[in-house]
């Protein structure tokens, strides 16, 4: 470990002195012109190397550019994202203007592979998803980061917690790498570890959902302005992302904003009106008296029909009032970017006003970022970017609920809509005598806010350390910090129903979390070349700490009206908590690119936390990784082959990464217990293993990548096949010893499946431009080993539908009780070993999605996005609420006609099974459709007399059809946030809703 | 030159980070938030064992909710209405022929809960064993004390699993003994009881050495010599289980019983306001929810006019709260008018029952002046006049029961349920399921968790 340190400062001393001898000059050649695009307008900031060197230089504002040359017979490479490169042989010209034609295929775009380096996408070995700004937002305007990816990328599977306003997605890559957790993406924004945890509300406790899980809180990764996007990375598995180490198991996103680029100051203005509706309501089962009587007991069915009859016929719609309404939306965004050769800036503000479709939520987001890359020298580079946020989410009460009432959904399913809860003149709200709560004083009165204050800021130095002709020493540190602070605020006045039937009416809970994560990571670049082989030589240290201090405070008992703690009779610390966790590592990576013909990549991480049982020892993850371009080598180039294809790359990848532990897995603490004004130590009930290893993944990765006809078509095909082994799963001892669980590294997973992308263009006339692209992908998910007892868990057991967890499983099947259709008919006649039935998996067959762009009439955009789902199953809770209090939709329907109503007869008779609940969630959906217009640059520079650059204005809409037999509020939903497994359970979410929207962007 | 000046702070930078703060080592971190549970085996302060034992009074109070409606629910005791999740009443109660399986929903805490209280307790004795900051008698009183807590904790889960049997070798967590038959479980519960006693014995007089909360200290239950005698009213209890009438009445002698004082003696859980624990059987008179526990109908149908123990245990709502579970409505009209305030305490075992047991035991052994003297004090404090029915010792036995029912109702035991079980009565004359159209369970099933890991034994 010393060594390795003195070896660097080796290399740095080695390289410092290297630096010192390049003083030395050649003979020199000047060469210089201008390059521009096919339609005549200069392309800035294009790429101009000297092919098999480390010679180059980027085009100016004004598309011209200046290179001097030290050998004869030189090639200049021109590249510029957005365009096909081009080669030319310099001579004996002294002037070479240069025509790039634009690339309808993305292979010249860079990928971020290394940690400090990058590759061709063309010489890419990892089937690796990108999402430019245009993909990623380009279409219409989604809330949150994650809930743009929707059916962009092939091998993602994501699921919402709910339609409240400010974001809540689970994102699962390839499959699931983890038992326990939330066992999401790590997120890196520009270079910073950025925060995507979760702030506990308290709203659970409130509402008596049960635990932190069921908070309904959203991930923070929704604080981002996805407008300041520039381009999204997804390394979905471990062969891509091992160079990220022990946190990359989920895959890692890596997200680049926008930056400035030299030449005039654009100052871009845009404007989104919109509005939300909800993407379906349930429905509502109508009364009559032969239902009342068939539904209530005997003794309460006079007052029942008493009820009834002084409606008169009246009724409410009370899933109308709560869900069914219109909410306003609004997007302002300002951008302004420019620059010189040695400067360039990128400043915005935008501001989120987007409203819930639940009267009293929605979703505030004020964002202000500015990125600067400034030169120091020719040879140094500094990039800083600064982001303050400020998000403020009023999320309503939905959801899971006990006892409390405080839920619209789970309350509403208990009312029949002859029964009028609305406030009288005097605002005075009647009781709810079907639920312990009147909903609607709920969501007048209660408030449920998470108020968070957000600082980002990464800085990125490169400094050429030692420049010869054929070699590049860089030096690139890069770090930063996330600081994320979250009040949140959740009450219920003492006024309401449920309260008034406390000891201590009034409820509220105030929340601080406060999260500090810094990063930095240093390294030695060093490019070189021998013959034609291009050697990119790199070795880095990282160091990352991980800090987030929580205190929440609850008081009950409360003064009329106040929500200060110190207003309430029985006032309590709800919950502390402290957490600090450094991780470091070091890592070694050399890539070998022969000519773009052969390109060989291996590397090797290793990393150290404080999350893992032994905190001082390094784990290893190496990678190693191999594409061939074929149709780059000669004997491709010369046949006729080379008419057809463009591309032609048979590519392999290995890597492995690692998942840590979660904080206190280490620990076997005393909890504290008070009682009777004593301090008592209790002994956990889940005990902490002091020798927890990592979750340890490798993935092995092929696949073929083809371009046909000039890459105009583009065939993507991938196979992975992840197994990760020392999974963590709790074993469950007996439960006689007093101590539930203990922490074991026992499990093995396997994740297999396959990635299809088909893109191409499909007309390119000047009039009519079409390109489509179809992504098709599966997953099957196996647990090969669990090394602890089978058992159930998740959702709310198996009377009401659980996950399986047992060797020869997925850990997506869902198990319960129902009846048995014969004698043979048992658990164990399916292989079950938990007592349970098989029910349904979550997992689903495959998923599909067809994106297209379509130019016409020069001026007009239209895009759309399709998304379909086949198979996977959801545990439908809503509709058991709703059948236990007869308002289903078809509840007093009688499909089978044996005057037994269907709200009483679903499933397997005796209709006691949780067979009833788990459904299938296939859907096609029309993820996102916009329409937008251009006004001509001729007309444009007329009317406003050149001031104006350009003008777009637009319809879009997300989410506007859905086509499922899914009885629930929305086939994605999945009431417990961002654990790994027991998605898809369906507990009276908020809605989602389908997204309207006009759009005007101005730019000067 | 002039460049080498830039590199010059980016190379110094580097190497004081690379070299001066130990870049690359790590520190196993220490827990920031609780003390270790390892901080204790050994040489534990005072303080730490005082917080330990805290902490069994706190995990000795955990079962109360689960098995108060558990127990509760299966003697039909009272109906633990939830219109939140209907299993609470379509499991609980076997409607639709739902039977009490291993997976049965939300009975596990009846049964792991006392058994993180033995785990506790367990804890206790070991730390103050392995300490020298305690004398002979002062660790022999600590250790009687969880002893006893732990044999009455041990008899919840019997009574739960009965002729299933439960584990009484739970010491090593990796290893934990067999199941052990019913009577041999009791023998071995006798004989945990038997040795805190035998350890109390050596454990001086005066004050218990250590603070204990209200619940016993406010209760009379703060000396050695007290505690002694509620361990022998739980074996009193224990006794009669077993049918060894003679050894309860010897328990009952050597117990805090009292045949003139108050039938409310006796020790209880304490409850309070944050950080502590609102006593969780306290529903606000009259609330408008839908959630509550309610006296079961057959309950009030068989009162005897004028008992004194109807009018302070039940309060007549102005409404029923009712819920509809899988087509079964249900409506409880009196709830349970026993707590004061959501902080008041609940007595875990009181003289009231001690008397029964007499009663009970001198009846078996055919001394019907004794046993008929002790129903009648039962009586007068119900004021129901003195005992006039047969004095054979079926007649007796059948008088007892409905006087503990009264007496007993809703204490956290579920003594119902585990009386008529005792006497073969679980049948429909005795448990009234025709409201709920429910099942009569006997026991409950083994968990899962545990035939899981039997089966994990077999292969690890």
């Amino acid at each position: 470990m010393l060594k390795s340190t003195y070896f660097s400062m080796a290399r740095l001393i080695f390289a410092a002195g290297m630096w010192l001898l390049t003083a030395i000059a050649f003979a020199q050649n000047q060469v210089s012109g201008t390059v521009k695009s096919a339609e005549g307008s200069p392309i800035p900031g294009t790429n101009i190397v000297v092919k098999g060197t480390t010679i180059g230089t980027t085009s100016g504002a004004d598309g011209t550019y200046s290179i001097t040359l030290r050998q004869n017979n030189a090639t200049l490479v021109f590249s510029s994202i957005g365009f096909q490169s081009k080669e030319v042989s310099v001579g004996n010209n002294s002037t070479i203007n240069v025509m790039l034609v634009e690339d309808v295929s993305n292979l010249q775009e860079v990928v971020v592979t290394g940690l400090a380096s990058s590759i061709k996408r063309s010489n890419l070995a990892n089937a690796v998803g990108t999402l430019s700004a245009k993909e990623l937002m380009g279409t219409t305007q989604i809330q949150t980061v994650d809930n743009a990816f929707y059916g962009k990328l092939p091998g993602v599977n994501m699921n919402t917690n709910g339609g409240a306003p400010g974001g809540g997605v689970s994102i699962q890559l390839r499959g699931i790498s983890s038992l326990v957790g939330a066992s999401q993406p790590l997120y890196i924004i520009d270079g910073v570890y950025a925060n995507n945890g979760v702030n506990r509300s308290g709203r659970a406790s409130v509402t008596g959902a049960g635990a932190e899980t069921q908070d309904d809180a959203s991930n923070r990764i929704s604080d981002l302005n996805p407008n300041d996007i520039e381009t999204v990375e997804v390394l979905k598995g471990p062969s891509a992302a091992a160079i990220y180490g022990t946190r990359a198991n989920a895959g890692v996103i890596i997200i680049t904003t926008k930056r400035g680029s030299a030449g005039k100051t654009k100052v871009s203005f845009a404007q989104d009106y919109g509005f939300a509706t909800p993407q379906r309501l349930f429905g509502v089962d109508n009364w009559t008296e032969a239902k009342i009587n068939t539904f209530f007991a005997a003794a309460r069915r006079p007052i029942e029909l008493e009820r009834f009859r002084a409606a008169n016929g009246q009724t409410w719609d009370y899933e109308k009032y709560f869900y069914g309404n219109t909410a306003p939306l609004s997007n302002t965004r300002l951008g302004i970017s420019g620059g010189n050769d040695k400067t360039k800036f990128f400043i915005s503000g935008a501001l989120t006003d987007e409203k819930g479709i639940v009267r009293r939520t929605g979703f505030k987001r004020y964002s202000l970022r500015a990125n600067i890359d400034h030169k120091l020298t020719n040879d140094i580079t500094l990039s800083v970017g600064s982001n303050y946020i400020n998000t403020n989410s009023d999320r309503g009460f939905t959801g899971n609920q006990n006892n409390s009432g405080a839920s619209i959904g789970y309350n509403i399913a208990y009312v029949p809509n002859y029964y009028n809860l609305f406030p009288d003149e005097s605002g005075r709200y009647p009781d709810n005598p079907y639920f312990s709560e009147n909903p609607i004083a709920v969501t007048d009165r209660g408030i449920n806010n998470t108020n968070v204050n957000r600082f980002i800021q990464s800085f990125n130095l490169t400094a050429n350390l030692y420049k010869s002709e054929k070699s590049l020493l860089k030096l690139v540190g890069q770090g930063g910090l996330d600081y994320t602070q979250g009040t949140t605020f959740v009450y219920l006045p003492e006024d309401l129903q449920f309260q008034r039937a406390q000891g201590n009416p009034g409820d509220v809970i105030w929340g601080k979390t406060e999260n500090v994560n810094t990063n930095f990571q240093t390294a030695l670049v060093y490019n070189w070349n021998i013959g034609k082989v291009n050697l990119t030589s790199q070795a880095g240290a990282v160091r990352l700490n991980f800090r987030e201090d929580r205190l929440l405070n609850r008081s009950r008992g409360l003064a009329g009206g106040q929500t200060n703690l110190r207003q309430g009779t029985v006032q309590e610390i709800f919950d502390q908590r402290f957490q600090t966790i450094t991780d470091v590592g070091a890592f070694v990576q050399q890539e070998a690119n022969w000519d773009d013909k052969i390109i060989a990549t291996a590397g090797v991480r290793w990393d150290k936390s404080t999350l893992i049982g032994d905190a001082d020892k390094f784990w290893a993850f190496p990678k190693a990784s191999l594409a061939i371009n074929i149709a780059n080598f000669d004997f491709v180039r010369s046949s006729s082959l080379s008419s057809v294809f463009s591309q032609i790359k048979p590519r392999v990848a290995y890597g492995q990464t690692a998942g840590v532990p979660a904080f206190g897995t280490t620990f076997t603490p005393l909890n504290s217990a008070n009682i009777g004004g004593l301090l008592g130590s209790v002994v956990t009930t889940a005990a902490g293993n002091a020798a927890i290893e990592p979750e340890r993944a490798g993935e092995l990765e092929f696949g073929l990548d083809l371009g046909l006809f000039n890459n105009r078509i583009q065939l993507e095909a991938t196979y992975y096949d992840k197994q990760t082994r020392s999974n963590i799963q709790n074993l469950q001892l007996s439960p006689a010893v007093g101590i539930s669980t203990i922490p074991t590294n026992l499990a093995q997973l396997q994740n297999r499946g396959v990635e299809l992308s088909l893109g191409g263009t499909i007309a390119q006339k000047e009039k009519f431009r079409w390109s489509s692209r179809v992504l098709w992908w599966k997953n099957d998910i196996l647990l090969t080993k669990l090394g602890i007892p089978a058992y159930n868990s998740g959702a709310f057991g198996v009377t009401l539908g659980t996950f399986l967890y047992q060797e020869g499983f997925s850990p997506t099947t869902i198990v319960g009780t129902r009846p048995a259709r014969d004698a043979n008919d048992t658990p164990a006649a399916e292989g079950v070993r938990t007592g349970a039935y098989i029910l349904g998996n979550n997992q689903p067959d495959f998923q599909m999605s067809w994106s297209n762009e379509i130019n016409f009439f020069k001026n007009f955009d239209f895009n759309m996005l399709w998304h379909w789902k086949k198979g996977g199953d959801n545990i439908n809770l809503t509709e058991f609420l709703w059948d236990g209090g007869g308002t289903s939709p078809d509840w007093d329907e009688d499909d089978n006609g044996d005057g037994v109503p269907n709200g009483r007869q679903r499933g397997l008779a005796p209709h006691n099974g949780a067979d009833r609940w788990v459904q299938d969630a296939t859907y096609l959906r029309l993820r996102e459709a916009a329409l937008y217009y251009t006004v001509p640059t001729t007309s444009l520079n007329k009317w406003s007399n050149n001031k104006i650059s350009r003008v777009r204005v637009g319809f879009s809409c997300q989410n506007p059809l859905t086509f499922s037999k899914y009885r629930g509020y929305d086939p994605e939903t999945s009431t417990f946030g961002l654990q790994a497994v027991a998605s898809g359970v369906d507990i009276a979410p908020y809605p989602t809703q389908r997204r309207f929207f006009g759009h005007l962007v101005v730019e000067f | 030159m002039k460049k080498i000046h830039l590199y010059t702070p980016i190379f110094a930078g580097l190497l004081l980070m690379m070299s001066s703060c130990n870049f690359f080592s790590l520190d196993t971190p220490n827990d920031p938030n609780n003390p270790s549970l390892g901080s204790v085996s050994q040489n534990a302060s005072r303080t730490q064992v005082q917080n330990l034992v805290t902490g069994l009074e706190s995990r000795h109070r955990d079962y109360l909710f689960t098995v108060t409606m558990l127990y509760g629910t299966m003697g039909r005791e009272l109906w633990y209405l939830n219109a939140s999740d209907p299993r609470w009443q379509t499991d609980w109660l076997g409607m639709n022929g739902r039977q009490a399986t291993a997976n049965m929903f939300g009975y596990l805490n009846t049964y792991q809960q006392p058994y993180f209280a033995i785990r506790q307790a367990l804890t206790v004795i070991d730390a103050v064993n392995n300490t020298n900051t305690f004398t002979t008698e002062e660790k022999n009183a600590v250790s009687g004390f969880a002893k006893t807590l732990m044999a009455y904790q041990y008899l919840i889960v019997a009574m739960g699993q009965y002729e299933n049997g439960i584990r009484i070798d739970v010491k090593d967590i990796q290893n934990p003994g067999p199941f052990l038959p019913l009577a041999e479980s009791l023998t071995q519960i006798k004989r945990i009881l038997d040795e805190g006693n035998t350890e109390l014995g050596g454990a001086g007089t005066g004050n218990f050495p250590l603070r204990l909360t209200s619940g016993f200290t406010g209760n009379g239950f703060g000396t050695i010599a007290s505690l002694r005698q509620l361990n022998r009213a739980i074996a009193a209890r224990l006794a009669v289980y077993r049918q060894d009438w003679q050894g309860g009445l010897d328990a009952v002698a050597a117990s805090f019983y009292s045949a003139t004082g108050s039938l409310e003696a006796g020790p209880a859980h304490t409850f309070g306001a944050p950080p502590d624990t609102f006593n969780p059987l306290f529903f606000v008179k009259n609330a408008n929810v839908s959630t509550m526990m309610v006296v079961h109908p057959s309950v009030l149908r068989d009162t005897i006019a004028g008992d004194a123990r109807v009018r302070a245990k039940f309060f007549r709502r102005t409404a029923p709260v009712s819920v509809t579970s899988d087509g079964t409505p249900l409506a409880g009209l009196y709830q349970d008018n026993r707590f004061a305030l959501n902080t008041s305490e609940v007595k875990f075992f009181r003289n009231e029952e001690l008397v029964l047991i007499a009663a009970e035991a001198n009846a078996q052994l055919n001394r019907t002046t004794e046993a008929v003297a002790a129903i009648n004090r039962i009586r007068t404090a119900a004021g129901i006049g003195n005992y006039a029915g047969a004095t054979t010792k079926e007649a007796l036995i059948d008088e007892i029961l409905f006087q503990r029912r009264y007496s007993l109702w809703a204490e956290p035991w579920g003594h119902r349920w585990v009386d008529l079980r005792r006497y073969n009565r679980l049948n429909a004359a005795n448990v009234d399921v025709s409201i709920d159209r429910g099942t009569i369970f006997r026991q409950l099933a083994r968990p899962q968790a545990e035939i899981n890991w039997d089966e994990y034994v077999k292969t690890r």
